[in-house]
């Protein structure tokens, strides 16, 4: 048996759940004196991976090229549901997946 | 494995383990003993990081300081995948940075990052692990030869 999808624990799961999601953290401090207003601090941050921020339309450095093939392929590769695997021929569902031999369709071949 | 197989010594007090005999028995796993930290590490690097970050600071109803952050972090290879802007004088016309631009995929075997094209229409060549299209393929050769 050969097991494709290397298992994953702890700290790198929880790791590739908040790049994937992304993390915002939106934070106000007040300090006060009396009725005085002495401090404050207002903080939006946001944490997100590569393309988990392409796809929720983050702003990124200047100068950043999005015409590169790894952009291209945010929408063009799909994982396998069996091995995991991406592939970007696209036709997964109609070739079968390259890397396994997952078939959408059996029967007809 | 080995530990739970009886073994038995030999007559000069070695015993067939030491002597590599039972290497035929054992599967061969990937030694990936990276501690937490580096694998985490090594993850962000790998996909990137973007930190984005408006911080304003206002002092008695005055706004002070506001700094606005666009920052994203990656590895050198994961960045020039990714078309980020290098420093002005990055000589990018390097080997390294051809290597760099090659796309790679981990092996399903042995974990090993090697040329897509290659792992995935030939095989793996550090553990010879093959994809279902690379065996598809020598079948089809093996028969083309047979005729």
């Amino acid at each position: 048996m050969v097991i494709l999808r290397p298992e994953q624990t702890g700290l790198k799961e929880l790791l590739d759940r908040v790049l994937d999601k992304g993390v915002a953290v939106d934070a106000s401090v007040r300090v006060d004196l009396g009725s005085l207003d002495l401090l404050g601090a207002k903080a939006h941050i946001i944490l997100a991976s590569l393309k988990t921020a392409r796809q929720l339309g983050l702003d990124f450095p200047e100068g950043t090229n999005f015409n590169t093939l790894a952009w291209q392929d945010l929408t063009t590769k799909q994982p396998c549901p069996v091995c995991g695997m991406e592939s970007r021929e696209g036709d997964l569902k109609e070739k079968g997946c390259p890397w396994c031999g997952w078939n959408y369709r059996p029967d007809e071949r | 494995m080995i530990s739970k197989k009886k073994v038995a010594l030999g007559a000069d007090g070695t015993t067939d383990q030491m002597r590599g005999k039972t290497m035929e028995n054992t599967t061969l796993t990937p030694e990936k003993n990276s501690s937490g930290l580096v694998d985490a590490i090594d993850r962000i690097l790998d996909k990137g990081l973007v930190i984005n970050a408006d911080i304003t600071i206002d002092v008695a109803g005055v706004e002070l300081l506001g700094i606005k952050i666009r920052a994203a972090l990656a590895s050198f290879e994961t960045a020039a995948k990714y078309g980020l802007e290098f420093p002005s004088g990055t000589n990018l016309e390097t080997v390294a940075w051809k290597e760099a631009m090659i796309e790679k995929e981990e092996c399903p075997q042995c974990g090993k990052r090697v040329d897509r094209e290659e792992l995935l229409n030939f095989a793996c060549p550090w553990c010879g692990w093959e994809s279902a299209k690379a065996k598809k393929r020598k079948k089809a050769g093996v028969k083309v030869e047979a005729q």
